[in-house]
């Protein structure tokens, strides 16, 4: 007899982590136009300050609720296959975000240097950068707890 | 564990929850403490469980862990 199988926290969360991007991305796209219609500007003036609508990815903290699991009998709320789980996909997310990282810091300092033979960095683009690893992190993260679950998932019987 | 060891490692999960009442996944999980999807990979040969469970897998069903799970590797 199959069933479907309810949600493990992990899923909960990564799924909650994936949504919330979307729904930042969405919000940029509809601001990032909306802006450029309505102060009549080019897009790529626009661009920078509808960053602020990645704001939203704020909301990951709460991801952390999903982790509690009220309805699960068991008594941990990770167990051991979910704890390598989490912390594979937590591996996998922190060395994307550093080769992100060191990318866009080396990329851009070689193209203000170089190209635009510019001495100095934008301080704006600091906070812009360590954000933008945040993002990298929590997506490959959440991406890298779905495709193991169902790499792991079998028949759906009771 | 790699695809070469989880065809290695079999185990009779299925067949002791069905032997002991029909025990359901989540009753299993509840017992050993552990996830139903967990219940779900070991069961499908997708996941080799620590030691612990192991053992606590064969408590569950009254009977040893070689009852439990046979390897038939070198």
């Amino acid at each position: 007899m199959k069933d479907t199988v309810p949600l493990a926290p992990l899923q909960r969360l990564a799924w909650f982590n994936l949504i919330i991007f979307a729904v930042a991305v969405a919000l940029y796209f509809m601001t990032l136009f909306f802006f450029a219609w309505h102060f009549h500007r080019s897009l790529a003036v626009a661009a920078l300050p509808a960053l602020g609508m990645f704001g939203v990815c704020g909301l990951w903290g709460l991801g952390n609720y999903f982790l509690h699991d009220r309805k699960r009998h068991a008594r941990v709320n990770l167990d051991e296959r979910e704890a390598l789980i989490y912390q594979r996909a937590n591996t996998i997310g922190v060395a994307l975000f550093w080769e992100v990282f060191v990318f866009l810091c080396m990329g851009v300092w070689a193209y203000l240097s170089y190209v635009r033979h510019q001495a100095t960095i934008p301080v704006g683009f600091l906070p812009l950068l360590v954000f933008l690893g945040m993002i990298v992190w929590q997506v490959a993260q959440s991406i890298a707890i779905l495709v193991q679950y169902r790499r792991s998932a079998g028949d759906d019987t009771l | 564990m790699t695809p070469s060891e989880s065809a290695q490692l079999k185990n009779r999960i299925r067949r002791l929850r069905f032997d002991h009442g029909e025990m359901t996944q989540q009753e299993l999980a509840d017992r050993v403490g552990a996830a139903r999807q967990t219940i779900i990979a070991l069961e499908a040969g997708k996941y080799a469980p620590s030691l612990l469970l192991a053992f606590r897998l064969a408590k569950a069903f009254g009977v040893t862990t070689e009852d439990v799970f046979q390897w038939d590797g070198d």
